[in-house]
């Protein structure tokens, strides 16, 4: 068996569990024990779900392009498999920061979208991890799938930060943006359970990975089984 | 074979194929035309609206039109199978790309010089003396669309279901292009000093620079997988 999926087969119970344990505390601090907010009252509480999944949704693109770095060096077929899963958990973990920011921004921007340089680059993002798994299954070659995917993975990771420039300054020479995302200081009773969200939400992304690579794995071997270039040992 | 010979026989090559079936240019010509015509349709043409609009204009029918020709630049390389007499080739892959990359802004810049006079008398625009800056701003922003496309061209020739990918890969990722040479021409057709608009352009620069630098260094990725 490949080394590092034996890694991700002894740690993923841990991982798994660390993720529950640290879930379970942040939405109990984030739903019940945390304040509501002076001027958001309970709306805010979305904010324990909206924030973590945004990070993790930038964890889910920073793995992909490392992993894709590392891929295009190495080429091995396992560190495909586990950008493969990244960009798929991404997609996921995108689309509900999108939705539940635009659930957030309703009451409290009173509109369900504007042309804010992080909604847009979050936009841009999950258009190219979609893009990036549509690619993926339009390649019939496997080895080419693979690299084709890490140079598409890393062309979108450069050129995120250009579109977060490209429309703050589009924006903020049309208008002084009406909704600023200004840092606002947190209360120490919310920042505890948020954090715990946010470790929490690491952690799932962590423990999702590591499920959907190794059935990427398995399915990949189990291709390679039934084209006849493995023989049954190696599946065990 | 030294890395600029290279360089100029590709480009020579793409010039000399399409001046013999003109193909390319005449699709992406008379697409921009239709893209032009209909949004005229669309709109109440009076000269504020075309004065508010005209920027946004030009670049999407360019864009739209670009897709058309960049996503082609490497279907006729599969043609015989010279892409494999590519990828065998003993000249560095990046010359490759940088022959491949001039060929398509020649074509793409030849195409947007026919459309802008018709520009000019469709929507009856004033901006002769606003000329230069603007030729400027579509030079910069033809190479940061011509960067990036010719990669994907090559990225999705192998690919099932092509023409719909090509597009769908590299639309979103062009979005800094679009912004800056729309809110750049809009600064240059209003007749702002240049400085009220230079930042754009210089957006476009660091787009075209950057992207050109890592496109040039996945390419060989591309060819040889």
């Amino acid at each position: 068996m490949h080394r590092l999926i034996k890694i991700l087969r002894r740690f993923e119970g841990g991982v798994g569990v660390l993720a529950f344990i640290f879930i379970a505390l942040g939405l109990y601090g984030g739903l019940i024990a945390s304040p509501p907010d002076y001027y958001q009252g309970e709306v805010v509480r979305i904010m324990y779900i909206h924030v973590p999944f945004a990070k993790g949704a930038l964890l889910a693109y920073t793995t992909l392009f490392i992993g894709s770095v590392f891929y295009l060096w190495k080429r091995d077929p396992v560190v495909d498999n586990f950008c493969h899963a990244a960009a798929g958990i991404g997609v996921f973990m995108t689309a509900v920061a999108l939705l539940t920011g635009s659930i957030w921004a309703k009451p409290t921007w009173n509109t369900w979208w504007t042309w804010d340089p992080r909604l847009v680059s979050f936009a841009i993002l999950l258009l190219i991890l979609i893009g990036y798994l549509m690619l993926r299954t339009l390649v019939e070659d496997k080895q080419k799938e693979a690299v084709y995917g890490a140079v598409l993975a890393i062309i979108g990771f450069v050129d995120l930060p250009i579109v977060y420039f490209s429309v703050e300054w589009w924006r903020s020479l049309h208008q002084p943006m009406s909704i600023s995302t200004r840092g606002v200081s947190i209360a120490p009773g919310m920042l505890t359970p948020l954090l715990l969200m946010s470790i929490g939400i690491s952690f799932l992304f962590t423990y999702m990975v590591m499920i959907r690579t190794q059935m990427l794995y398995l399915r990949h071997l189990l291709g390679a089984k039934r084209g006849g270039l493995i023989s049954e040992v190696d599946l065990s | 074979m030294p890395f600029f010979n290279v360089i100029k026989w590709i480009v020579w090559k793409d010039i000399l194929c399409e001046m013999r079936n003109r193909e390319n240019i005449a699709s992406i010509f008379f697409f921009a035309l239709n893209v032009i015509l209909i949004f005229s349709f669309s709109f109440a043409m009076d000269r504020d609206v075309t004065q508010a609009i005209i920027p946004g204009l030009i670049w999407v029918s360019f864009g739209f039109a670009s897709m058309l020709g960049l996503g082609k630049s490497f279907l006729s390389e599969t043609y015989n199978d010279c892409l494999s007499y590519l990828q065998m080739a003993p000249v560095p892959k990046g010359a490759i790309y940088l022959g491949k990359l001039l060929g398509n802004l020649l074509v793409m810049v030849v195409v947007e010089l026919f459309l802008v006079p018709l520009f000019i008398i469709f929507f009856n625009l004033n901006i002769l003396d606003k000329l230069l800056p603007f030729l400027l701003i579509l030079i910069f922003a033809t190479l940061g669309i011509c960067a990036v496309g010719t990669l994907f061209s090559a990225l999705t020739v192998q690919t099932r279901a092509r023409e719909v990918l090509f597009p769908l890969l590299l639309l979103p990722l062009e979005a800094p292009v679009f912004i800056s040479a729309i809110e750049a021409t809009a600064g240059a057709f209003r007749g702002d000093p240049i400085a009220l608009y230079q930042h754009w352009i210089e957006l476009l620069m660091i787009f075209d620079l950057v992207f050109i630098i890592v496109s040039y260094w996945m390419f060989e990725f591309i060819l040889d997988a």
